[in-house]
């Protein structure tokens, strides 16, 4: 007599994972995960809280609710958060109590992986990091590295390098007007700014040959010399520049709205700011005249004439005029940088693979975002034996916690884009 | 029972088939107006593949909306969840009983038509605070919360500024207050204020830029919307965008003269060359207001929360219930 067997059905792969997670979560001693908790309404409040006793004092602040309040997720997958950042937002009705930023959803390794590369190649891997200044990511490492090496970049390559990178941060900043513009509603400046952006793009491409990691400084130089495409593409690009930034203008600084929501709308104060180590637009719309251009001139910047602008503030409408402010200078200094172009070469002689003589050197820029700076350490060794960078969006997400509360859950995407931070270059 | 009860039946029953099946191409129509006019203004091209010049890319939204799965989250309130939608879309079908479209061309003609919209058309409010609860989500939740503050605090402003030119005509029902209008001019210039409100308000009822912080892309992600996917968020779309048209004709048949010409030719159209002629203006009349809602949504950007509230309780209200009492001592004073 044969039985026939009957086949065992094949588990579904999640119940699998459920159960194991479940077996892990009760050795590790820790509850059971929020999935399993069904019912009524009952658990509303628990969602989002970690299921782990706090680790340090600030995590048991923010995630200790009282009476009457809620932890909203915002992010890392959410419309406005300007990439993959994530808040965690403690809110009593719309009213924001605190706010928690978490970082690292777009953690590269970055430094890491510089201190395993040669000097020459640590440009290509610092590109990715502010995607929208990137020409100011190549700058800092290419000076901190020529300081090695005891060599110095020809004039006309330094008068390059401050070209492109005013260009990139007039780009920038044109951006930052149309997001903090889309983060309050306003869907037409943002597609202004990036008609602003791609004319930048596609001169920076004609230069360097690729339109958004430029991999275009060297040490000791620049990868190639302006050429006509570049030179006529600036002049076509320079005549209507001014007159697109007063287009998307029309739209936003005068609005009624726009001013309603921005003026006072988190207020930093010059002290506070330099207090959490805020700098470049944000610094200085607080009223703390600090520029890296001006206050440790580099490159090219000693020769040319600009205004330190401030503006008295320190709100969220100070920070949108003092990047249209930039943006002029910036132009002005692009003028400026056009008129005295020496000739000569754009590269100084450097030896293929160089082992420069141990040492360290430090290197800052003035990068749309703020102070961007890398310290580099050589052992004499072909890589880098430390390779530290410090981002200025990552720095000037402390103020959120500082600023949020007391305003609205509708506030915190304006006040976060009036601080203009990139991901890439928080999380690096 | 007798054939004109009978007749009535199937006259309201055809009636209202018409107008459901008259949302749909409404809402495509807006839609498609929608993609391309502020494509336009943001110097771009829209969508054009989809047909000549990209026709149909509205439709073709239509049909992805259809043959997308339909998901439940897990947590939410099956039956609530479900009804949320029908019942949004309800409330705007419903108040175009009384659009009145052309002379003979309304549903039903009532003799209070002016408050029966006013009272149907503030229940999508409901939905979507259903659909904010029943969600199961913090974001629908905020926002199903924030339309419930937003649409109450709205309406009376709204009711407000059109009692003056009720006042004003003395009627409450649609195609007599445009026959006041035939005679003394349309009410855009009796009642100015009125008009002002109705239209600020009316936006702000209707969640519309500026006032659209119900959705609020920026901050609660889609709002009550959140959770909602395949038809079930379609029948949202489409009850946002028809109720944009309703609102935009009954601005034009309150204060524009609805189906009357701009100019007194021809002064008397009868039987259906002149029901053909009042719904070619009405229309057209509307559709300017609807684009009007278009551009303002490419221009300006969101208003906030508090200040919203701020302006309904502390602006709006006062000043209609100002305008309210103006007219009413100008109606009594000199007779009208």
């Amino acid at each position: 007599m044969t039985t026939t067997e009957r086949p065992q059905p094949i588990p579904d792969p999640i119940d699998l994972d459920r159960a194991e997670e479940a077996r892990l979560r009760t050795a590790a001693g820790l509850s059971l995960s929020v999935t399993q908790r069904r019912g009524e309404y009952a658990g509303f409040e628990d969602i989002g809280l970690p299921d782990r006793p706090p680790q340090t004092e600030r995590e048991a602040e923010v995630y200790t609710l009282d009476e009457g309040e809620m932890l909203l997720n915002m992010g890392p997958q959410h419309p406005s958060t300007h990439g993959v950042m994530r808040l965690v937002v403690k809110l009593r009705g719309e009213v924001i109590v605190d706010i928690d930023p978490v970082l690292g959803y777009l953690h590269r390794g970055i430094e890491k992986l510089c201190e395993n590369a040669t000097y020459t190649t640590v440009m290509t891997y610092v590109d990715p990091m502010d995607y929208l200044a990137v020409m100011h990511n190549e700058h800092a490492p290419a000076m901190a590295f020529e300081k090695l090496y005891g060599i110095e970049a020809p004039k006309r390559a330094e008068y390059i390098r401050a070209l492109v990178v005013e260009l990139e941060r007039v780009a920038s900043h044109g951006l930052m007007m149309g997001f903090l513009s889309l983060d309050m509603g306003g869907l037409t400046p943002i597609l202004y700014a990036f008609i602003n952006r791609d004319e930048v793009v596609d001169l920076l491409s004609a230069i360097s040959g690729q339109r958004m990691l430029f991999n275009f400084f060297r040490i000791g130089g620049v990868n190639w010399d302006v050429n006509d495409e570049f030179l006529s593409r600036l002049g076509t690009w320079r005549s209507h520049v001014l007159k697109n930034i007063e287009m998307n203008e029309h739209l936003i600084t005068d609005n009624e709205i726009f001013r309603g929501r921005t003026i006072g709308m988190g207020v930093l104060s010059g002290r506070d700011a330099i207090a959490l180590g805020v700098s470049g637009p944000n610094l200085r719309a607080s009223g703390v005249a600090f520029d890296v251009r001006k206050a440790h001139p580099y490159s090219i910047y000693r020769e040319l004439e600009f205004d330190l602008i401030t503006q008295e503030s320190g709100d969220v409408y100070a920070r949108y005029l003092q990047r249209i402010a930039e943006i002029k200078q910036s132009i002005h200094l692009i003028d400026q940088i056009i008129d005295r172009m020496p000739h000569g070469p754009v590269q100084a002689q450097v030896p293929g693979i160089v082992r420069p003589r141990p040492g360290r050197a430090y290197a800052a820029v003035e990068s749309p975002r703020g102070l961007y700076s890398v310290y580099a350490i050589s052992d004499g060794g072909p890589t880098p034996y430390r390779f530290r960078m410090r981002d200025p969006s990552f720095i000037s997400l402390q103020a959120l916690p500082k600023l949020m509360p007391g305003h609205l859950v509708a506030d915190t995407m304006a006040v976060m884009a009036s601080f203009d931070p990139v991901m890439g270059g928080v999380d690096k | 029972m007798d054939t004109e009860l009978l007749l009535g039946i199937g006259r309201f029953l055809l009636a209202t088939t018409l107008l459901l099946l008259l949302t749909v191409p409404t809402a495509f129509v807006i839609i498609q107006m929608e993609l391309k006019v502020i494509a336009r203004m943001n110097l771009r091209l829209g969508p054009n593949r989809v047909g000549p010049g990209g026709l149909f890319q509205s439709t073709i939204h239509g049909f992805k909306v259809l043959a997308k799965e339909d998901t439940i989250p897990d947590q939410a309130d099956n039956t609530t969840f479900t009804l949320a939608p029908w019942m949004v879309y309800m409330a705007a079908a419903m108040s175009m009983i009384v659009m009145p479209f052309a002379p003979g061309a309304i549903a039903a003609d009532f003799s209070i038509g002016i408050v029966y919209f006013f009272a149907v058309i503030g229940l999508s409010v409901v939905g979507l605070l259903v659909a904010g609860w029943a969600s199961y989500n913090k974001y629908s939740l905020l926002g199903g919360l924030r339309s419930a503050a937003q649409m109450v605090s709205y309406e009376i402003p709204l009711t407000l500024s059109v009692v003056g030119a009720v006042v004003l005509a003395g009627t409450l029902s649609f195609s007599e207050l445009i026959g006041w209008q035939r005679e003394h001019g349309w009410l855009f210039i009796w009642q100015p204020v009125g008009l002002v409100i109705f239209y600020i308000a009316s936006l702000a009822e209707i969640n519309r830029t500026p006032f659209d912080m119900i959705e609020a892309d920026s901050e609660l992600v889609a709002g009550p919307f959140t959770e909602y996917s395949g038809m079930r968020f379609g029948f949202f779309f489409f009850a946002e965008y028809v109720a944009l048209f309703i609102m935009s004709g009954i601005l034009i048949s309150l204060f524009f003269g609805g189906w009357l010409a701009p100019w007194p030719f021809p002064a008397q159209l009868d039987g259906f060359a002149g029901t053909l002629w009042g719904i070619l203006w009405f229309f057209l009349k509307t559709y300017i207001f609807v684009f009007v809602a278009v551009w303002l949504r490419a221009t300006l950007p969101r208003v906030r929360v508090d200040q919203l509230m701020g302006m309904a309780w502390k602006v709006m209200l006062p000043i209609a219930l100002v305008n309210l009492f103006i007219t009413a001592i100008v109606v009594v004073v000199f007779d009208l």
